[in-house]
């Protein structure tokens, strides 16, 4: 009877058990399943931003204005504001005009535009002015507008510390009686930055003739009207017979550009290349003594500079009318520091 | 479980069955849920692109019925563009005007702000038309237009980016559906063990007592009955045959015992019945050893006794008839079963034919209850015992010796008497006597050769008790009395 009983009660326990296990099993493969599925559906940044801001450039993916961008970015961070590339991921690749009305017709916040002198541009700007959107121009000003500040660089400094380098480039080689330097503008003539920096050359330069040497300063037209149209217009350059002695270049692009013509043309010595910005590219050309001097620009800051103007524009109704980033020329005899820590910078 | 023991065979491997079937299927609609909410989630995956699909169209929708309506300014196509228009306004609606870290929502924001506009300019351009402001309408056609391509490409890029993004999630919904797969063949591999288990140990529960009862039948059928019988555990149809099989055991097992007992008992009495043929036939040998031919001597005497009577010689007469009878009884009555008249008739032709030859010198007394002279007696029994008490009870005694003859009844039990008063027996005689070791040598010339340990055992044969005789002396020349007891039966009374 006792057996009967103990037999009874084993088979009970099998059965329940086994219904717990099965029901066991379910459950933890349900469960499991949720956790898989609940990994990505979950979205990763839905954080919302009290403002918005657009900053317009050409070459978006260039070194320098990412970085430029990446200040902005940062900047706008700390003030809740979320500062976009606009343009990066669309489709067609629009114009700054283009843009520039997307913006406008986007009612975004601010915008923070590479501008020309053009009169689109200035027509443009206004327009987002009226509808109440801060335009703050970036690098290129357009002053005939209500642009409401202006970041960029010091272009008179700039063009000073070429014309040094020019000098100093002269003081070293010593070997010609006659010195060619070409300057490497954008054909659109309506960048005032430009003009400024060159007119900064031109007075250093001015300055060494009248010490009785002799320096022909010549500009030479880029055209970067086009897509690829600029890397065509320097290798056209060194496809004539009077190759400069030393090449200046005032923007990134350029200096690429210039710096692969010459090493393609086997003119490393020949030609002496001062170049702009500090890109990863043109630093190791300077340790490979390809390119001369640079002139390094605070990116990081003149994104701030921008987001700041904005934001005080915002709360204060007006900003400062020029904000002027900090340069740096970089050399053989220095570009260690920027070798070691420019990986940072990336 | 109880209630489970007691359903029939059908009912318990019916129940077995659905419950395992019914595990499968629950576990079965759980994946089939499971499968469910993930073909749905895959179902969604790219709903956001048919949406802005969508949203394209009714872009489309509203610059044609605009164009149309600029080209040639009919009803049809002013209905056209506010219908589309609203429709398309009711679509913007939906869309996220968030600032927030994602490119989707900023983008949709954009694309918000920028069709609010669009629709503007649309309905300025074609207020303007209806003003019929040539100029006007025309730099808003373009704006719109301009506005229209811009929201395109931006639908386009949204589109193209969601759609990355959409991909990206539809190939980790196809790895989690593979991984569900994965786990659903464990989950179905664990259920199915479990249930092939459950219904391994329930059918083995519901076998077991008719494994057990198969093993016993077949010891039954060997011929073994001495098994212990099982126990009923259930009340299904295995029940009912172990109950049966027990009962049958039981009934073969009291069957057996009884035959036993009958051919023990029949047995018994064959053997007593041979003994008592052997006894017969044992006295007859010596009967005939020690006499003549009885039919001669008895044809002889006959004859003797008609010439004795045609001579006159009366007593001579009376003595041969009596000699005669006394061997015809012998002849006729030797293996018979007599009744005791026949019995005390040979005795009185004896004592007679004794006192012919020993001159009367034996005084015979009988003292018979005649109610029992129909009582059945083997023969051959009373004549040896008076023979022993004449030849050694008084046959020195001369005129002395007595004997006395009684019938009488005690109970159911008819006793013969037979007493003498002559030298008596010592105890040791009566008892090897009794236990039929005694012999006597010589044998009396008179004697007919039937000794008492024949007359004994036949007696006890012939009641088929031990108790039949005993033998009274009380000590020496005080007479000796044998009283032999016969169980008077039923039927013989009648006849009394």
């Amino acid at each position: 009877m006792k057996d009967k009983k103990q037999k009874n009660s084993s088979i009970i326990w099998i059965l329940l058990s086994t219904i717990l296990l099965i029901i066991i099993t379910a459950i933890t493969g349900i469960s499991l399943f949720r956790v898989y599925m609940g990994n990505f559906t979950e979205v990763e940044d839905v954080k919302s931003y009290d403002k918005y801001y657009v900053m317009i450039t050409e070459d978006r993916k260039s070194s320098f204005w990412q970085s430029v961008y990446a200040g902005a970015y940062e900047a706008g961070l700390s003030e809740n504001t979320y500062v976009d590339m606009l343009g990066d991921n669309l489709t067609s690749d629009y114009s700054r005009e283009d843009l520039m009305n997307i913006a406008i017709s986007s009612e975004v916040d601010g915008i923070i535009v590479a501008a020309d002198e053009s009169e689109q541009m200035s027509a443009l700007i206004d327009e987002a002015a009226i509808k109440g959107i801060p335009v703050v121009t970036l690098v290129g000003d357009n002053t005939h507008s209500n642009r409401c500040s202006f970041v960029g660089v010091g272009g008179y400094n700039v063009g000073t510390e070429y014309g040094q380098q020019v000098l100093q480039i002269i003081k070293e080689s010593e070997a010609k009686p006659k010195t060619k330097v070409s300057v490497l503008v954008n054909a659109n003539a309506l960048d005032s930055g430009q003009n400024i920096i060159c007119s900064g050359i031109q007075d250093t330069l001015d300055r060494a003739k009248e010490e009785g040497k002799e320096i022909e300063m010549t500009l030479v037209s880029v055209d970067n009207t086009n897509a690829f149209s600029v890397e065509e217009s320097i290798r056209d350059i060194f496809m004539e017979e009077d190759i400069p002695d030393i090449i200046i270049c005032l923007n990134e692009l350029n200096t690429t550009c210039v710096y692969q013509a010459v090493v393609d043309y086997n003119k490393v010595g020949e030609v002496s290349i001062l170049g702009y910005y500090d890109s990863e590219t043109i630093i190791k050309a300077i340790d490979r003594n390809v390119i001369y001097a640079t002139v390094s620009i605070d990116t990081k800051q003149m994104g701030e500079f921008c987001v700041n103007a904005l934001s005080e524009y915002h709360e204060l109704g007006y900003t400062s009318q020029y904000f002027t980033a900090d340069i740096e020329l970089i050399k053989k005899a220095n570009v260690h520091k920027y070798l070691e820590g420019g990986e940072d910078n990336e | 479980m109880s209630k489970f023991k007691s359903l029939p065979l059908q009912g318990k491997i019916s129940i077995i069955y659905i419950f395992a079937n019914l595990l499968v299927l629950i576990v079965n609609v759980l994946l089939l849920v499971g499968i469910n909410s993930m073909s749905h989630e895959m179902d969604m995956v790219y709903q956001d692109n048919l949406h802005l699909n969508e949203m394209v169209l009714a872009l489309e929708d509203v610059q044609d019925s605009m164009t149309d309506y600029l080209n040639a300014k009919t009803s049809d196509s002013l209905e056209n563009y506010y219908r589309s228009e609203q429709n398309y306004r009711d679509m913007i609606q939906e869309l996220n005007d968030e600032v927030t870290g994602l490119s989707f929502s900023r983008m949709e924001r954009n694309i918000k702000n920028m069709s609010e506009n669009y629709l503007e300019t649309v309905s300025q351009t074609v207020e303007a038309k209806r003003g019929r402001n040539v100029e006007k309408y025309r730099i808003r056609y373009e704006n719109a237009t301009q506005l229209y391509e811009y929201i395109n490409t931006y639908i386009g890029s949204l589109n193209n980016e969601q759609f990355m993004h959409n991909s990206e999630n539809y190939n980790k919904l196809s790895e989690a559906f593979r991984f569900f797969e994965t786990v659903s063949v464990i989950v179905i591999c664990v259920v199915m063990l479990a249930n092939v288990s459950i219904i391994i140990r329930l059918a083995g529960e519901i076998i077991s007592p008719l494994k057990k009862l198969s093993g016993l039948a077949d010891e039954v059928a060997k011929g073994n009955f001495d098994i212990e019988l099982l126990e009923v555990q259930s009340q299904d149809e295995i029940g009912v045959v172990t109950g049966a099989f027990n009962q049958m055991v039981i009934s073969i097992r009291r069957y057996i015992e009884r035959i036993r007992e009958s051919m023990e008992v029949e047995r018994a009495l064959k053997e007593k019945e041979l003994l008592m043929e052997t006894h017969l036939k044992d006295a007859q040998l010596k009967y005939l050893q020690a006499q003549i031919n009885p039919h001669f001597l008895f044809n002889t005497l006959n004859a003797g006794a008609q010439l004795a009577m045609m001579e006159g010689a009366d007593r001579t007469y009376e003595y041969v008839q009596n000699m005669a009878e006394f061997f015809r009884y012998n002849v006729k009555k030797g293996d018979e079963t007599v009744t005791i008249r026949d019995e005390i008739e040979l005795v009185d032709n004896y004592i007679y034919i004794l006192n012919v030859r020993f001159s009367g010198d034996i005084h015979y007394e009988k003292e018979i209850d005649e109610s029992l002279l129909n009582v059945y007696m083997p023969s051959m029994m009373l004549q040896p015992i008076v023979e022993n008490c004449v030849n050694h009870g008084i046959r020195e005694m001369g005129g002395d010796g007595k004997i006395w003859l009684s019938v009488y009844r005690i109970d159911d039990t008819a006793c013969i008497s037979v007493r003498d008063n002559g030298k008596g027996v010592s105890k040791e005689t009566i008892q090897k006597i009794l236990s039929g070791t005694y012999r006597d040598e010589e044998l009396a010339a008179g004697s007919n050769g039937i000794g008492m340990d024949n007359v004994i055992a036949r007696l006890k044969l012939f009641t088929g008790t031990d108790d039949v005789i005993s033998i009274i002396s009380e000590g020496k020349d005080l007479g000796t009395e044998v009283i032999l007891y016969l169980q008077i039966k039923e039927r013989e009374e009648e006849h009394v």
